[in-house]
Formats: C-alpha cells, sequence, structure tokens
C-alpha cells in the first residue's frame, strides 16, 4: 500500500511538472502542443550530452537542458506559432503546425542523437528500505523531491512575480489583459519559453533514471494531454491534479493489474471517458460551451 | 380553456446568483406576450428555461397541461416552441435560402436513411421545403436575397432571417429574444408588422425587448421582470402606469428605456 | 457543374484508374507502383471518414484507432475462425462503427481542441490495448493471415483465389480502387442529400441547430459511427495486403496524418482527402531518396506550408462558396 502510493507520488510528481507546461501554453495562446512530449525527449537528450558525454555534474545538464528548451520555445513562438495565430482563424491551423514541429523535432532529435535508448550513470546510490513497506532507489526519491520543489518554484513564481501576475491576467481574459496594458506578444513567447523549458526540465530530470529514446515522445505527448483533460485545461492546479491523479491510476494499475497484462491504460481511458461525460471541463476547469 | 403555456414557479440559480426567482405566468394561444426588464433582470435565461436549454433548478413549464421542462431541447422544439437567439444567431457559411430550407427538419416525412437513397418521400420532402423557403422569404421581404451567403447580410435583415428560420420549423410558440435590436425606427416599425404578421399565421408570440415603443404597440400583455422576479403582469396600459416598473426602470440607471 | 460534365469527369476517373493505369504500370514496368496506389487509396478512405468529422465541427486524430481494430477484426476472424476474408471486411466496418457509438456518445459532446485531445488518446489506447490483450497476441501480432480466397455463386467465380493470381498486386489493386470510389460515391451522396445540409448545420452552429429539432448527438454519432467504419474497412484490406498487423501497424502519427491529408485536400470539397491523401503519400515517398533527412524535409515542408498558407483550407471555402452563389 505504502509502496503504491509512494511509486504514485514519484510519478505524479514528473506528470504534474509535465504537464504544468502543456497547460501554460494552452492557456496563454489556445494552443494544444503536440510537441511536448518531443520537447521532454530533447530535455533528456541535453541533458544526457553534458552529464555523460562530456562529463560535467548533473545539476550543468539540468541548467543546459532548461535553458536549451526555453530559447527553443521561445524561437518556436515568435517565428512560427505567432504568425500562424496571427493570419489565420482557425484553431486547427495551429494544430496543424504542432503536429508539424513534433515531427521536426523527432526529425533533429534522430539526425543528431540517433534513435538509440540512452541512459547515464546514477547520480546517487544506494536504496531506502523501510521495513519492505516502502522500497524505493535514493535517485528516485532525490528526483522525486526536486520535481516537487520545481513545481512550488513555478507556483510561487506565478503567483508572485510581475511576469507572473501577468501571464495569469493574459490566460483569464486576453482583452482585458491588453486594456490593462499587458504586452500580449511579450508574455506569449515568455509563457511558450516557460512551458517548453518545464518539459526539457523533466526530461533532463529523469534521464537519470529511465534514459531517453526517441521513441517516447509520442508517448509522453499523449499521458500529458490525459492529464490535463482530466483536470481541466489551463488550469494550474488542475494540471498538477490531474498529473497526481495519473500517477497514483498508473501506480495502482502496474501492482493490481500486472497480471492480466498492461490493460491498466485502457482501463483508465474508459474511466477518462466515463469522467468527461459527467464532467467535459475536467475537474478544475471552467464550464465552457 | 387552459392556457397554451404554463410557466409555474420557475426558478434558475447559476451558483449563488439567482437569475430568475419563482417567476409564474400563462400564455394564452394567439397572443403576442413581451417580456420586458432591465438588463441582467433574466429575461434571456427565461427563454433558455422555456426551450429547455437550460435546466430549471425548480417549478416546471406546462405546454397544453404537458410538463416539458427537462426534455431535450430538440424534443421541445419538436412539440412546437421554438426560440430565436439573442445574440445573431444564424448558419453563417449557408445562403439565406438554404438556412431556411435546413430548418424545416421537424417537417420532415423522410428517415435519414430515406434521405440517403433519395426515396420518394425525400424527394417529395425536399420540393416541399424549397417551396416554403420560398414562401417564407417572400413573406418576410427577403426574396431577393435568397441566394446571397447569411454572414454577409446587414443587422436588419439577419434579425429578419432568424425569424424565418423559426417559421421554418412550424411552431406553435415562436420564442423572439430581441427581434428589433439594432434597427432603425423604419427597420423596427417593419418588424413589428412581421411579427403581427406571424401571429396571423396561427403562431403564439411570446418576445424579449428594450425598445419600449414597439413592445407597446405590438404586445397584448406585458410581464415584466426585475433582478430575476416577477414585478408586474398586464396590457400595455397598466403596465405603463405602474408604479413598480417605474421604479425599477428608474432604480436601473438605464436611460435606453425611455419611459 | 452541369451534369453532363460531371458524368464524364467520374468516367474519365474511373477509366483511369481502372484502365489506364494498369496499362501504364505495364508499360513501364513500374510495378512497385501498384503498392503505393493500392496504400494511397486505403489510407484515403480511412482519411475520408476523418473528413465526415470534419464536416460536423469535430476534428478527429483517432482513425488510426479504428484502422488498427479494424485489421484485427479482420485478421483474427480469417485466422482464428477460418471467416472469409470478404465477409470480415464489412464485418470489421460494423464493428468500428458500433465500438464508436459507444465511445462517440459520450466524447462527442466536447469541441474543438478537447475532442481532438481525447480522439489522440484513443489512438494510443488502441495500440496498448493491442500489446495487452491476448487474442491479439501482444507485440508479435498476427502475421501469415492468408491471401482472400475465391468468391462464387452457383458454380460462378466472382472473385478468384487471391493465391492463384499471377499478379496479387493487381488484385489488390482493383480491391483498394473499388472500395475507395464506392466510400467516395457513398460520401459524395451523403454530403450532397439532405443529411450532408443537417451536418452543415451542426458545424456551424450546434445550439441552433438543436433549436430547430435537430437532434445533434443523433446525428453527430452517426457521423462518427460512418466515419468509423470507413477506419474499419480500410484498416481490414491493410491487414490482407501485408498479411500481418501489429499493435504498430496504425500509431499516432498515422492518425495524425489522416487528418493532415484532409487539411491538405480541403474541407469543403469531397474528394479533397483523396487528393491530400495522395499529394502526401507521395511527397512522402519521393523523400526517400533523401535518406536520412526524409523526416526532416517532409516536417520542414508542412511547417513552410502553414506559414505560406495557415487558412489553405479556407481558401477552398472561398471558392466552395462563390460556386454556392447562382
Ligand atoms: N450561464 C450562466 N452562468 C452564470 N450566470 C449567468 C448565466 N447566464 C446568465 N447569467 C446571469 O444571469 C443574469 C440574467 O441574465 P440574462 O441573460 O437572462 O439577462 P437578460 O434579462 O436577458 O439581460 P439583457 O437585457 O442584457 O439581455 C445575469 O446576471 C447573468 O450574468
Ligand atoms: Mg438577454
Amino acid at each position: 500500500m505504502e509502496q503504491i502510493i509512494a511509486n504514485g507520488l514519484y510519478l505524479g510528481s514528473q506528470y504534474a511538472l509535465i504537464a504544468l507546461g502543456l497547460t501554460l501554453i494552452f492557456a496563454l495562446m489556445n494552443v494544444l502542443n503536440f510537441a511536448h512530449g518531443q520537447m521532454y525527449v530533447l530535455g533528456g537528450f541535453v541533458t544526457y550530452t553534458v552529464y555523460a558525454q562530456l562529463g560535467l555534474p548533473f545539476i550543468v545538464g539540468l541548467l543546459a537542458s532548461a535553458t536549451t528548451l526555453a530559447v527553443v520555445g521561445a524561437l518556436i513562438e515568435k517565428f512560427l506559432f505567432r504568425p500562424v495565430i496571427r493570419k489565420s482563424h482557425r484553431e486547427e491551423s495551429t494544430m496543424l503546425l504542432a503536429a508539424g514541429i513534433a515531427f521536426f523535432l523527432d526529425a533533429v532529435i534522430l539526425l543528431v542523437f540517433g534513435e538509440k535508448q540512452r541512459g547515464v550513470p546514477k547520480i546517487v546510490n544506494g536504496v531506502l528500505n523501510w521495513d519492505f513497506r516502502i522500497i524505493m532507489p535514493y535517485d528516485r526519491i532525490l528526483i522525486c523531491v526536486l520535481t516537487i520543489f520545481f513545481i512550488a518554484a513555478f507556483i510561487g513564481y506565478m503567483q508572485y512575480s510581475k511576469t507572473g501576475r501577468a501571464m495569469r491576467a493574459l490566460a483569464q481574459d486576453k482583452v482585458a489583459a491588453q486594456l490593462m496594458g499587458v504586452n500580449v506578444a511579450r508574455y506569449s513567447m515568455i509563457g511558450f519559453a516557460l512551458g517548453a523549458m518545464l518539459a526539457g526540465l523533466v526530461g533532463g530530470l529523469l534521464v537519470s533514471i529511465t534514459g531517453v529514446n526517441l521513441g517516447m515522445g509520442g508517448p509522453t505527448s499523449i499521458k500529458a494531454f490525459m492529464m490535463v483533460m482530466i483536470g481541466g485545461a489551463g488550469v494550474i492546479s488542475g494540471a498538477i491534479a490531474g498529473g497526481l491523479i495519473l500517477g497514483m491510476l498508473e501506480s495502482v494499475g502496474l501492482s493490481v493489474l500486472s497480471q492480466y497484462g498492461d490493460i491498466t491504460y485502457l482501463l483508465i481511458f474508459v474511466s477518462l471517458i466515463i469522467f468527461l461525460a459527467i464532467r467535459p471541463q475536467g475537474l478544475m476547469g471552467k464550464p465552457w460551451g | 380553456m387552459s392556457p397554451l403555456l404554463q410557466v409555474s414557479a420557475v426558478t434558475k440559480r447559476f451558483g449563488g446568483l439567482t437569475a430568475v426567482n419563482a417567476v409564474t405566468f400563462d400564455v394564452a394561444e394567439g397572443e403576442i406576450l413581451s417580456v420586458i426588464g432591465p438588463n441582467g433582470a433574466g429575461k434571456s435565461t427565461l427563454f433558455k428555461l422555456i426551450s429547455s436549454f437550460l435546466r430549471t433548478t425548480s417549478g416546471q413549464v406546462l405546454f397544453k397541461g404537458e410538463r416539458i421542462s427537462d426534455l431535450a431541447p430538440h424534443k421541445v422544439a419538436q412539440k412546437g416552441i421554438v426560440r430565436t437567439f439573442q445574440e445573431t444567431t444564424i448558419f453563417k457559411n449557408m445562403t439565406v435560402r438554404d438556412n431556411i430550407i435546413v430548418s424545416h427538419h421537424l417537417r420532415s416525412n423522410a428517415s435519414l436513411a430515406g434521405y440517403f437513397l433519395g426515396t420518394a418521400a425525400a424527394k417529395s420532402d425536399e420540393a416541399e421545403f424549397g417551396r416554403s423557403a420560398d414562401e417564407i422569404l417572400g413573406f418576410l421581404g427577403l426574396d431577393e436575397i435568397g441566394g446571397e451567403l447569411a454572414s454577409n447580410l446587414p443587422q436588419g435583415h439577419l434579425r429578419a432571417l432568424g425569424i424565418a428560420i423559426g417559421l421554418a420549423t412550424n411552431p406553435s410558440v415562436l420564442l423572439l429574444d430581441e427581434p428589433f435590436a439594432g434597427m432603425n425606427h423604419d427597420e423596427t416599425m417593419r418588424t413589428v408588422d412581421l411579427v403581427r404578421g406571424v401571429r396571423q399565421r396561427g403562431i403564439t408570440v411570446l418576445l424579449v425587448e428594450h425598445d419600449m415603443p414597439a413592445v407597446m404597440k405590438i404586445s397584448d400583455r406585458i410581464v415584466v421582470l426585475n433582478f430575476g422576479e416577477k414585478i408586474a403582469e398586464g396590457t400595455p396600459q397598466q403596465i405603463q402606469n405602474n408604479e413598480k416598473v417605474i421604479e425599477a426602470y428608474l432604480g436601473s440607471e438605464d436611460d435606453a428605456i425611455g419611459i | 457543374m452541369s451534369r453532363s460534365k460531371q458524368i464524364i469527369g467520374v468516367a474519365a476517373f474511373l477509366f483511369g484508374v481502372f484502365v489506364l493505369v494498369p496499362l501504364m504500370i505495364k508499360l513501364t514496368g513500374r510495378w512497385d507502383f501498384y503498392y503505393t496506389l493500392t496504400s494511397v487509396a486505403l489510407l484515403s478512405i480511412a482519411s475520408a471518414g476523418v473528413w465526415l468529422t470534419f464536416y460536423i465541427g469535430r476534428i478527429n486524430i483517432g482513425q488510426g484507432a479504428y484502422a488498427l481494430v479494424g485489421g484485427y477484426v479482420s485478421a483474427i476472424l480469417v485466422v482464428k475462425y477460418g471467416v472469409s476474408f470478404w465477409l470480415t471486411i464489412p464485418l470489421a466496418g460494423l464493428i468500428c462503427g458500433c465500438l464508436s457509438i459507444l465511445i462517440g456518445l459520450p466524447i462527442l459532446r466536447l469541441k474543438g481542441v478537447y475532442f481532438a485531445m481525447v480522439t489522440l488518446v484513443l489512438t494510443e489506447v488502441a495500440k496498448l490495448t493491442a500489446l495487452a490483450l491476448p487474442i491479439t497476441n501482444g507485440a508479435k501480432g498476427i502475421s501469415s493471415i492468408p491471401l482472400p480466397g475465391a468468391i462464387s455463386i452457383f458454380g460462378l467465380t466472382i472473385i478468384p483465389d487471391f493465391s492463384q493470381l499471377a499478379s496479387t498486386k493487381l488484385a489488390f489493386y482493383y480491391l483498394a480502387v473499388t472500395l475507395m470510389v464506392l466510400s467516395y460515391a457513398g460520401l459524395y451522396r451523403l454530403v450532397h442529400s439532405r443529411i450532408g445540409h443537417l451536418c452543415r448545420s451542426l458545424q456551424q452552429n450546434e445550439e441552433l441547430a438543436s433549436s430547430i429539432g435537430v437532434n445533434i448527438s443523433y446525428l453527430r454519432v452517426i457521423a462518427y459511427s460512418v466515419s468509423s467504419f470507413l477506419g474499419g474497412i480500410a484498416g481490414a484490406v491493410f491487414a490482407a495486403i501485408s498479411q500481418s498487423i501489429y499493435p504498430s501497424s496504425f500509431q499516432v502519427a498515422d492518425s495524425i496524418n489522416f487528418m493532415l491529408n484532409c487539411f491538405l485536400g480541403g474541407l469543403g470539397y469531397v474528394f479533397g482527402p483523396m487528393l491530400g491523401t495522395l499529394v502526401l503519400y507521395f511527397g512522402w515517398d519521393l523523400l526517400f531518396t533523401t535518406g536520412k533527412f526524409q523526416l526532416l524535409i517532409y516536417s520542414s515542408l508542412l511547417i513552410a506550408l502553414m506559414l505560406a498558407l495557415p487558412n489553405g483550407i479556407l481558401s477552398l471555402r472561398l471558392f466552395n462558396r462563390k460556386k454556392a452563389e447562382p
């Protein structure tokens, strides 16, 4: 039991951090970032290069991942999404663009890093064994703590910094924010960079545990979509709730259902559909038309 | 004779806000009844409750003595209660005539499969809808613009198209939400005549309107809402002299009302 | 377009696909083209389904799931239960159609990005389910599916046994193209009948549609199940051609490609998805010579296309609108 909760918390915190980035981008620009998983993979490869290839400290790898993805995110927003959003009248256009970008990042990752699974040396050794009730390697605990720290830092930033407040105003009501003098273009770019940065950060964190490979991008995006739908799109608390819930469900599923084969996700999807039938806006989302 | 439509103690709460509070009134067959009140009084919400686009928190709406609250909106439309929208609501990317033709849905005799296969019933439906659409176009004076794309129409024509869509369903009760909005005096007077014409077709009309002169001119009876509650009901003359009504409008600081 | 022009156009198209293309291939000896064109025909059937969901105003990125289910249904029926392949085509379609009713009833209430997200998840879930269930045989999938057998009525052979044929490629080409022609003829009829008119009313304004008495949830589910039916039959034939089906036979990228086919071809035009599939598939195939840069160039072109023509779709709609006016 304790083991399941611990695993769920460990998974859930990573998921929440991924979902936060996705939901931030969605809230600010109404863009469904298909490339989120690919950004996560890219972050993993950057940390892998810095930490395993160049032999620099892990934290430098994390910083490199975060910076790279922030820059990539900012460029993507400025040179791709912004012109398309300005010129198009339909939300499908940005969806297609996002799909194109996902393919593009896949191609770049393939060319630069190859398609092999890559891992890095453990950052800390040893395993916590609490009376055989919870068994968890120390590196997972460290990553979990770091993840929760980043989530807290993100919330703090959104809550108390000037930029964070401006972005929240923008997410709430674009027109009103504009009237209040919020520079929409600027904060959209910052928001996109921040969302991409979070994806890269999680990629960098997890490469130390699960490693990274090209194929992880798509499924990661899909999981992020599920979390966002559970919690409600564009809501920060919803992303966190969605991430934790999915992590817990997965953890329960893996331990309880493992003898029936891997039908966890089928069950989660069926529950999600039933849940959406009752509450289409998700747990914390605002009701919409 | 029992009334056609009975609104009985209907209440709607949105969270803490009571948008419509225990409103009760009857609508007789063949009359034109207006619902008036300051902005936010709950008029549109009341229409949505009658047409079942919203669920009542409590109370019910009866049509010919039969409860219609909680039915799906299309079921209520099937019974003959059809609503037009306050916002200009049309099928934008269709021609005016196609807007009206598609709105004949409730008059279809053929099934979906029938339409796919092109059965005799489907063919006669389609011919009939075309004829009827032309008749409605003529009735509303829209014949000239039947081939025009609906999104290209000016405001006045849009309102008329909204009414045309309502007429195409062959309703017994038509709910018009602000049919004169955005019209100048001449256009309003023409539309007043139109609404009278609608009644002449045997259709009972409920309307929400802010244009007081038009309301006074057209209505048989008036129901006044304020903050979700019914504060008065009566003939235009009774309403004009009602203390509560005057107070409600003065209190609302809405000088566009003009009473 | 006048009636006679229309008939000539259709006749020319049929002549082209059924006579001219095989003739050209025979003359040039490019037998590999059959596989390409067969794939285009099948993928364009699945894309036609996606297009129909667009037509009721929903962005469907879940067609891969139904193609996968269709493929498995056919493969399992043929391999495990010895059902004739020909019967499994409609069965695969029907099972997908029924499945989509169950899934569609709740999810069709979602709109825009939300519907898109759920359907995308659906594709992934279909793949994970295929990996997990015993009947689908996990990651190994189902392989060595026998070729389609003969059909005869009263001793008269209508369709020969594929394994006895000199060229199965040609046979599958004819099969795929025939199905494509039938699917698009059906879709054309649907869209140009009153049902299409009602679908357009849903696309443009669901609230108004229900206020004129259209049962919108019913119509949405019907359209979605027709869409899934098309995905199912495409998947079934695909499994028969490759004589195998794996969880990865149709995945998220395929679902996205179905959507791209529709956009590229244009949403206002029934034959748009066919054109879009042809262009995208051939484009992808042509880029094969660029080796490892294939995906990079392909995705760059897609992005460039979106930048240049964010309303490429819309321009086609304008074209349609002009036609609507007399
Ligand atoms: N879906 C909703 N959720 C929450 N509150 C709502 C909703 N719809 C209406 N309201 C509130 O209910 C009240 C009544 O609104 P309603 O639209 O019925 O007013 P109205 O009389 O039609 O006003 P107007 O003259 O401006 O059209 C308003 O305070 C409005 O903000
Ligand atoms: Mg109103």
